[in-house]
């Protein structure tokens, strides 16, 4: 197998694969080393290559950035795996992160005419492209498996159990599919 | 409902510092027609539409040509592109669309600021062609990111000015305007604070402005209405936090859309009956809403949807 390559910076490739992937899932910890991961997304080339060594990373509502940015306070250690539908091949990126207004920065970030209040800047230490066996082996961009979404109940249903409360899964469903209409 | 045509990119050629010139072929033959002043909305790879004038021949209807700058502030647009986009490609682009035709007039006055100088080319010619006394004011910062300027300089000579504003001051309006015969028109294409000055100076009736981002302006809160839709029969509520372009979408009746930010024209909807409010950065007029940003004074709009 192909060893890839870690490198210390964002090369031409890498910046290729974020100008093209719409996901990707970000962990953090706080000081005590509790860990969190979770995903950010929007249309391909969201996240903004600054320079060759920073990236930036947007917020947008419903993104629950209040724990990225509580545990980047505490601990700037920052990771994060970047997809691009229908490729096997992932891509690897590790650095420091902290929460920034900078205008400059936040106006890359417009869509539809409002912008972001914050982003996360994420120094880069390390990037690398990771082979593409686990993506492989999970079928994940075979559109088949997509019939694996059909086995869970509603959002709404599950919400609901889990909240404990009397409420019409239904509405609850509803509710949800109201926040996806407004996604900015 | 948008009709698209589908382009193979040409060739992509450096004209000045930073920016691209883009030739687009009809992939199934000849292109739509159009006029001086069009734009299209290119759709990119990476989801992104962008509008660009349209800067080449009208005659040649087999081609297009854009020009591009690469955006210090990209917001993903110019920067994919610069980047990413080679000759032998293939993408889909609007039919064109004209937000700021050439009207007839006896004079005409244009002022270019940077890559607004795209849509400024085909008037100038066209203005020529038709023998009508035509002056070009070209400003940028420095020459050298001035596409266009050696062409404009020998087709129409001392009719263009170039202002390279790093060496010389900005062009006195008020000057030019003076110089200008009772009925002038004026074209202005550039950034928000060349059509500012050029607000500041001349008459709204002899003044044509076109932007390429939506000048920072406050409106009146967002009130809910209601959009009635004639031809269906459907009545569809906009919420005040909702934009009526989202609202009809989400209610499943289709609304084409490219910027989002009122500035390209293809979401505009005809209204039979109530008063929009006009937020958009095309002139829509009475009779006309552009969705994605407009709303509505009166309780109900009715639209011919
Ligand atoms: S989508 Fe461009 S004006 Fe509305």
């Amino acid at each position: 197998m192909v060893a890839n390559k870690i490198i210390d910076h964002v090369d031409e490739y890498v910046r290729l694969f974020i100008a093209h992937a719409p996901f990707l899932a970000m962990a953090t910890a706080d000081a005590h080393g509790r860990a969190d991961c979770s995903p950010r997304g929007d249309y391909p080339g969201f996240v903004k290559v600054l320079d060759e060594y920073t990236l930036a990373i947007p917020d947008r509502p419903g993104n629950k950035i209040a724990d990225s940015f509580r545990n980047l306070a505490e601990n700037d250690g920052v990771g994060l795996l970047f997809l691009i539908p229908g490729l096997r091949e992932t891509l690897r990126v590790n650095g420091r992160g902290y929460a920034t207004d900078e205008p400059e920065v936040l106006a890359r970030m417009q869509t539809e005419a409002s912008e972001p209040e914050l982003a996360i800047v994420v120094e880069v230490a390390e990037a690398y492209f990771h082979c593409g066996r686990a993506l492989v082996r999970s079928r994940l961009w075979d559109p088949a498996s997509q019939a694996l979404a059909q086995e869970l109940p509603p959002a709404g249903e599950i919400a609901a159990a889990q909240l404990k409360v009397d409420i019409n899964p239904e509405l609850l469903g509803q509710s949800l599919e109201e926040a996806y209409r407004k996604l900015y | 409902m948008t009709l698209t045509q589908r382009i193979v990119l040409e060739h992509l050629d450096r004209v000045a510092e930073d920016v691209l010139s883009l030739t687009l072929r009809g992939a199934h033959g000849p292109l739509a027609r159009w006029k001086p002043g069009a734009h299209i909305d290119l759709s990119l790879p990476n989801w992104l539409t962008r509008q660009y004038s349209l800067c080449g021949d009208p005659a040649d209807r087999e081609h297009y040509r854009i020009a591009v700058r690469h955006e210090r502030l990209s917001r993903g647009g110019s920067d994919y592109i610069h980047r990413y986009l080679k000759a032998g490609r293939e993408l889909d682009i609007s039919l064109p669309r004209n937000n700021f035709p050439l009207v007839p007039a006896r004079e005409y006055l244009f002022l270019a600021g940077g890559i607004g100088i795209t849509a400024v080319v085909p008037m100038l010619r066209a203005a020529h062609e038709r023998g009508t006394p035509a002056r070009l004011v070209y400003v940028g910062r420095s020459t050298a990111t001035m596409p266009f300027v050696e062409q404009l300089r020998s087709s129409y000579g001392d009719s263009v000015t170039i202002v390279d504003t790093e060496r010389e001051q900005r062009p006195d309006l008020g000057l030019l305007s003076a110089g200008l015969g009772p009925s002038a028109v004026v074209y202005c294409c550039g950034p928000a604070s060349m059509i500012a000055a050029a607000e500041s100076v001349f008459d709204p009736g002899q003044l044509h402005t076109e932007r390429f981002r939506p000048a920072r302006r406050t409106f009146a809160p967002n009130t809910a209405f209601t959009a009635v839709c004639a031809r269906s029969g459907r009545e569809v509520q906009v919420p005040a936090d909702e934009s009526l372009l989202d609202a009809l979408n989400h209610a499943g009746l289709p609304v084409p859309s490219g910027c989002r930010e009122g500035v390209c024209g293809s979401c505009v909807l005809t209204v039979l009956e109530g008063e929009p409010e006009h937020r958009d950065e095309i002139g829509a007029d009475r009779s006309q809403v552009a969705a994605c940003v407009s709303r509505s004074r009166s309780p109900r709009l009715v639209l011919d949807l």
